[in-house]
Protein backbone atom coordinates (compact mmCIF):
# COMPACT_ATOMS: atom_id res chain seq x y z
CA UNK A 1 0.00 0.00 0.00
CA UNK A 2 1.20 3.53 -1.14
CA UNK A 3 1.62 6.39 1.96
CA UNK A 4 -1.57 7.57 2.47
CA UNK A 5 -2.23 11.13 0.67
CA UNK A 6 0.40 10.12 -1.76
CA UNK A 7 -1.44 10.23 -4.87
CA UNK A 8 -2.84 13.55 -3.94
CA UNK A 9 0.21 15.16 -3.04
CA UNK A 10 2.16 13.68 -6.33
CA UNK A 11 -0.67 15.33 -8.26
CA UNK A 12 -0.39 18.64 -6.30
CA UNK A 13 3.59 18.92 -7.15
CA UNK A 14 2.43 18.03 -10.47
CA UNK A 15 0.12 20.77 -10.80
CA UNK A 16 2.62 23.34 -9.70
CA UNK A 17 5.11 22.34 -11.82
CA UNK A 18 2.91 22.80 -15.01
CA UNK A 19 2.14 26.26 -13.38
CA UNK A 20 5.87 27.12 -12.71
CA UNK A 21 6.67 26.03 -16.21
CA UNK A 22 4.00 28.23 -17.61
CA UNK A 23 5.07 31.37 -16.36
CA UNK A 24 8.79 30.56 -16.65
CA UNK A 25 8.33 29.36 -20.12
CA UNK A 26 6.55 33.51 -20.79
CA UNK A 27 10.08 35.17 -19.04
CA UNK A 28 12.05 32.91 -20.95
CA UNK A 29 10.57 33.30 -24.45
CA UNK A 30 10.48 30.05 -24.34
CA UNK A 31 6.96 29.05 -27.18
CA UNK A 32 7.30 25.39 -27.43
CA UNK A 33 7.45 24.45 -23.72
CA UNK A 34 4.44 27.10 -23.26
CA UNK A 35 2.72 25.41 -26.19
CA UNK A 36 3.07 22.15 -24.80
CA UNK A 37 1.27 23.65 -20.97
CA UNK A 38 -1.91 23.93 -23.07
CA UNK A 39 -4.49 21.30 -24.02
CA UNK A 40 -5.89 21.18 -26.83
CA UNK A 41 -8.86 22.73 -26.28
CA UNK A 42 -7.50 24.92 -23.81
CA UNK A 43 -9.55 28.33 -23.80
CA UNK A 44 -8.98 31.66 -21.89
CA UNK A 45 -11.07 34.21 -20.13
CA UNK A 46 -10.07 37.89 -19.44
CA UNK A 47 -12.24 39.79 -16.69
CA UNK A 48 -11.30 42.88 -19.37
CA UNK A 49 -13.57 41.60 -21.79
CA UNK A 50 -15.39 38.69 -20.11
CA UNK A 51 -14.87 36.96 -23.53
CA UNK A 52 -13.46 33.08 -23.57
CA UNK A 53 -10.25 33.37 -26.17
CA UNK A 54 -9.05 30.66 -27.98
CA UNK A 55 -6.15 29.00 -27.44
CA UNK A 56 -4.58 29.76 -31.03
CA UNK A 57 -5.19 33.81 -30.35
CA UNK A 58 -4.00 33.45 -26.97
CA UNK A 59 -0.71 31.76 -28.04
CA UNK A 60 -0.46 34.37 -31.27
CA UNK A 61 -0.87 37.26 -28.50
CA UNK A 62 1.89 35.50 -25.97
CA UNK A 63 4.13 34.91 -29.35
CA UNK A 64 3.78 37.97 -30.34
CA UNK A 65 4.82 39.73 -26.46
CA UNK A 66 7.77 37.48 -26.57
CA UNK A 67 9.08 38.77 -29.93
CA UNK A 68 8.52 42.08 -29.30
CA UNK A 69 8.42 42.89 -25.54
CA UNK A 70 12.68 43.00 -24.03
CA UNK A 71 11.39 41.65 -20.81
CA UNK A 72 8.36 40.37 -19.41
CA UNK A 73 8.81 38.99 -15.53
CA UNK A 74 6.08 37.40 -12.88
CA UNK A 75 6.76 38.51 -9.42
CA UNK A 76 5.50 37.97 -6.12
CA UNK A 77 4.28 34.20 -6.69
CA UNK A 78 1.45 33.62 -4.07
CA UNK A 79 0.13 29.80 -5.48
CA UNK A 80 -2.07 27.71 -4.23
CA UNK A 81 -3.51 24.03 -5.45
CA UNK A 82 -7.01 22.94 -5.46
CA UNK A 83 -8.37 19.27 -6.68
CA UNK A 84 -8.65 20.25 -10.43
CA UNK A 85 -6.12 23.59 -10.81
CA UNK A 86 -4.70 26.18 -9.27
CA UNK A 87 -4.64 29.93 -8.31
CA UNK A 88 -1.50 32.20 -9.01
CA UNK A 89 -1.38 35.53 -7.76
CA UNK A 90 1.93 37.61 -9.33
CA UNK A 91 2.73 41.33 -10.67
CA UNK A 92 3.76 41.16 -14.05
CA UNK A 93 6.34 43.66 -15.11
CA UNK A 94 6.82 44.21 -18.51
CA UNK A 95 9.87 46.29 -19.98
CA UNK A 96 8.54 47.88 -23.05
CA UNK A 97 10.67 48.98 -26.26
CA UNK A 98 11.08 52.57 -24.69
CA UNK A 99 12.60 51.72 -21.33
CA UNK A 100 9.17 52.09 -19.81
CA UNK A 101 8.22 49.15 -17.13
CA UNK A 102 4.79 48.23 -17.05
CA UNK A 103 3.12 46.47 -13.49
CA UNK A 104 -0.69 45.20 -12.93
CA UNK A 105 -1.91 43.17 -10.14
CA UNK A 106 -3.20 39.56 -11.76
CA UNK A 107 -5.04 36.67 -10.16
CA UNK A 108 -4.65 33.78 -12.60
CA UNK A 109 -7.28 30.73 -11.87
CA UNK A 110 -5.84 27.61 -13.81
CA UNK A 111 -8.24 24.40 -14.63
CA UNK A 112 -5.80 21.22 -15.11
CA UNK A 113 -6.59 18.01 -17.01
CA UNK A 114 -3.98 15.64 -17.88
CA UNK A 115 -0.87 17.81 -16.63
CA UNK A 116 -2.25 20.52 -19.10
CA UNK A 117 -3.52 23.82 -18.68
CA UNK A 118 -7.51 23.11 -20.38
CA UNK A 119 -9.04 26.58 -19.42
CA UNK A 120 -7.97 29.61 -17.70
CA UNK A 121 -9.27 32.74 -16.24
CA UNK A 122 -7.38 35.56 -15.35
CA UNK A 123 -8.48 39.05 -13.69
CA UNK A 124 -7.13 42.27 -13.44
CA UNK A 125 -7.87 46.03 -13.44
CA UNK A 126 -7.75 48.25 -16.76
CA UNK A 127 -8.82 51.20 -14.66
CA UNK A 128 -4.88 50.84 -14.01
CA UNK A 129 -3.70 50.15 -17.63
CA UNK A 130 -1.67 53.26 -17.99
CA UNK A 131 0.68 51.94 -14.89
CA UNK A 132 0.90 48.84 -17.62
CA UNK A 133 1.27 50.47 -20.88
CA UNK A 134 2.67 53.54 -20.13
CA UNK B 1 -9.90 23.48 9.12
CA UNK B 2 -10.96 20.62 6.10
CA UNK B 3 -12.10 21.81 2.90
CA UNK B 4 -15.85 21.17 3.70
CA UNK B 5 -15.23 23.76 6.75
CA UNK B 6 -13.30 25.99 4.20
CA UNK B 7 -16.33 25.73 1.80
CA UNK B 8 -18.84 26.52 4.09
CA UNK B 9 -17.18 29.94 5.48
CA UNK B 10 -16.89 30.54 1.90
CA UNK B 11 -20.46 30.07 1.60
CA UNK B 12 -21.27 31.80 4.85
CA UNK B 13 -19.56 34.94 4.43
CA UNK B 14 -20.96 35.56 0.52
CA UNK B 15 -24.59 34.86 2.29
CA UNK B 16 -23.75 37.72 4.52
CA UNK B 17 -22.19 40.11 2.12
CA UNK B 18 -25.82 39.64 0.22
CA UNK B 19 -27.93 39.85 2.85
CA UNK B 20 -26.21 42.84 4.25
CA UNK B 21 -25.39 41.06 7.62
CA UNK B 22 -22.52 43.21 8.77
CA UNK B 23 -22.71 41.84 12.22
CA UNK B 24 -22.08 38.57 11.06
CA UNK B 25 -19.18 39.47 8.62
CA UNK B 26 -17.26 40.73 11.89
CA UNK B 27 -18.02 37.38 13.16
CA UNK B 28 -16.26 35.83 9.81
CA UNK B 29 -13.07 37.82 9.89
CA UNK B 30 -10.50 37.31 12.50
CA UNK B 31 -9.17 40.06 14.24
CA UNK B 32 -6.05 40.59 12.44
CA UNK B 33 -8.06 39.95 8.81
CA UNK B 34 -6.39 41.83 6.09
CA UNK B 35 -8.63 42.66 2.72
CA UNK B 36 -5.87 43.55 0.27
CA UNK B 37 -7.67 45.41 -2.88
CA UNK B 38 -6.30 45.30 -6.67
CA UNK B 39 -8.11 48.23 -7.68
CA UNK B 40 -6.81 50.64 -4.81
CA UNK B 41 -3.37 48.60 -4.93
CA UNK B 42 -3.59 48.24 -1.23
CA UNK B 43 -4.93 46.76 2.01
CA UNK B 44 -7.31 47.97 4.51
CA UNK B 45 -8.01 46.20 8.16
CA UNK B 46 -11.47 44.51 8.87
CA UNK B 47 -13.17 47.75 10.65
CA UNK B 48 -12.28 49.73 7.85
CA UNK B 49 -13.96 47.31 6.03
CA UNK B 50 -17.30 46.57 8.23
CA UNK B 51 -17.13 50.63 8.76
CA UNK B 52 -17.15 51.14 4.86
CA UNK B 53 -19.78 48.48 4.24
CA UNK B 54 -22.92 50.58 5.12
CA UNK B 55 -22.46 53.38 2.50
CA UNK B 56 -21.55 51.10 0.48
CA UNK B 57 -25.31 49.18 0.52
CA UNK B 58 -26.86 52.32 -0.09
CA UNK B 59 -26.75 52.98 -3.87
CA UNK B 60 -28.23 49.59 -4.41
CA UNK B 61 -31.74 48.01 -3.73
CA UNK B 62 -30.17 44.45 -4.23
CA UNK B 63 -26.98 43.00 -4.50
CA UNK B 64 -26.80 39.16 -5.53
CA UNK B 65 -23.26 37.28 -5.67
CA UNK B 66 -23.80 34.85 -7.97
CA UNK B 67 -22.36 31.67 -10.42
CA UNK B 68 -20.17 31.28 -7.31
CA UNK B 69 -17.21 28.57 -8.51
CA UNK B 70 -15.32 27.88 -5.11
CA UNK B 71 -12.57 25.61 -4.75
CA UNK B 72 -10.22 25.31 -1.79
CA UNK B 73 -6.97 24.62 -0.98
CA UNK B 74 -5.10 23.35 2.77
CA UNK B 75 -5.51 27.17 4.02
CA UNK B 76 -8.44 28.93 2.24
CA UNK B 77 -10.10 29.40 -1.03
CA UNK B 78 -10.42 30.68 -4.44
CA UNK B 79 -13.75 32.26 -5.80
CA UNK B 80 -15.03 33.28 -8.90
CA UNK B 81 -18.41 34.98 -8.98
CA UNK B 82 -20.56 37.56 -10.66
CA UNK B 83 -22.15 40.79 -8.72
CA UNK B 84 -25.28 41.31 -9.77
CA UNK B 85 -26.57 44.67 -8.90
CA UNK B 86 -30.13 46.09 -8.91
CA UNK B 87 -29.27 50.06 -8.27
CA UNK B 88 -31.91 52.68 -6.64
CA UNK B 89 -32.56 53.40 -10.35
CA UNK B 90 -33.26 50.01 -11.17
CA UNK B 91 -30.30 49.90 -13.27
CA UNK B 92 -28.89 46.41 -13.53
CA UNK B 93 -25.09 45.95 -13.71
CA UNK B 94 -22.65 43.05 -13.11
CA UNK B 95 -19.44 42.79 -11.96
CA UNK B 96 -16.86 39.54 -12.69
CA UNK B 97 -14.92 39.27 -9.48
CA UNK B 98 -12.21 36.85 -7.98
CA UNK B 99 -11.23 36.39 -4.25
CA UNK B 100 -8.44 34.59 -3.07
CA UNK B 101 -9.12 34.27 0.91
CA UNK B 102 -6.80 32.54 3.49
CA UNK B 103 -8.93 30.82 6.45
CA UNK B 104 -7.33 29.88 10.06
CA UNK B 105 -9.87 28.63 13.31
CA UNK B 106 -13.44 28.96 11.38
CA UNK B 107 -12.53 32.74 10.22
CA UNK B 108 -10.74 34.71 7.19
CA UNK B 109 -7.60 36.27 8.42
CA UNK B 110 -6.82 37.53 4.71
CA UNK B 111 -8.85 38.56 1.47
CA UNK B 112 -7.23 39.54 -2.07
CA UNK B 113 -9.73 40.54 -4.29
CA UNK B 114 -9.62 40.90 -7.88
CA UNK B 115 -11.84 43.02 -9.99
CA UNK B 116 -12.09 45.67 -13.32
CA UNK B 117 -12.64 48.78 -11.87
CA UNK B 118 -13.42 50.23 -15.58
CA UNK B 119 -16.19 48.47 -15.25
CA UNK B 120 -18.16 50.63 -12.67
CA UNK B 121 -19.96 52.65 -14.33
CA UNK B 122 -21.93 50.59 -16.55
CA UNK B 123 -22.54 48.47 -13.33
CA UNK B 124 -23.73 51.63 -11.12
CA UNK B 125 -25.87 53.17 -14.27
CA UNK B 126 -23.24 55.71 -14.95
CA UNK B 127 -22.33 55.40 -18.34
CA UNK B 128 -21.52 58.70 -20.23
CA UNK B 129 -21.50 60.75 -17.05
CA UNK B 130 -18.44 60.67 -15.96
Amino acid sequence: MGRPGGDSVRKEWQTLELCDRFFDSIERNDYETLESCYAPEAVIWHSHDCLYQSRADNLAMLKAGMETLPKVRFKDRRIRVFEGGFVQQHTIYVTRANGFVGQMDVCFVGYVRDGMISRAYEYFDTGRITKFLG
Amino acid sequence: MDQYEIRELCEQFFDAYENRRVDLLDRIYSDDCIIWHNVFGRETTRDENLAALPDSYKGQRRRTYDDRIVNTFHDGFVIQYSLDGVQNTGHRGSLWICIVARCRDGKITRIDEYMDSSKFAAWAGREGTR
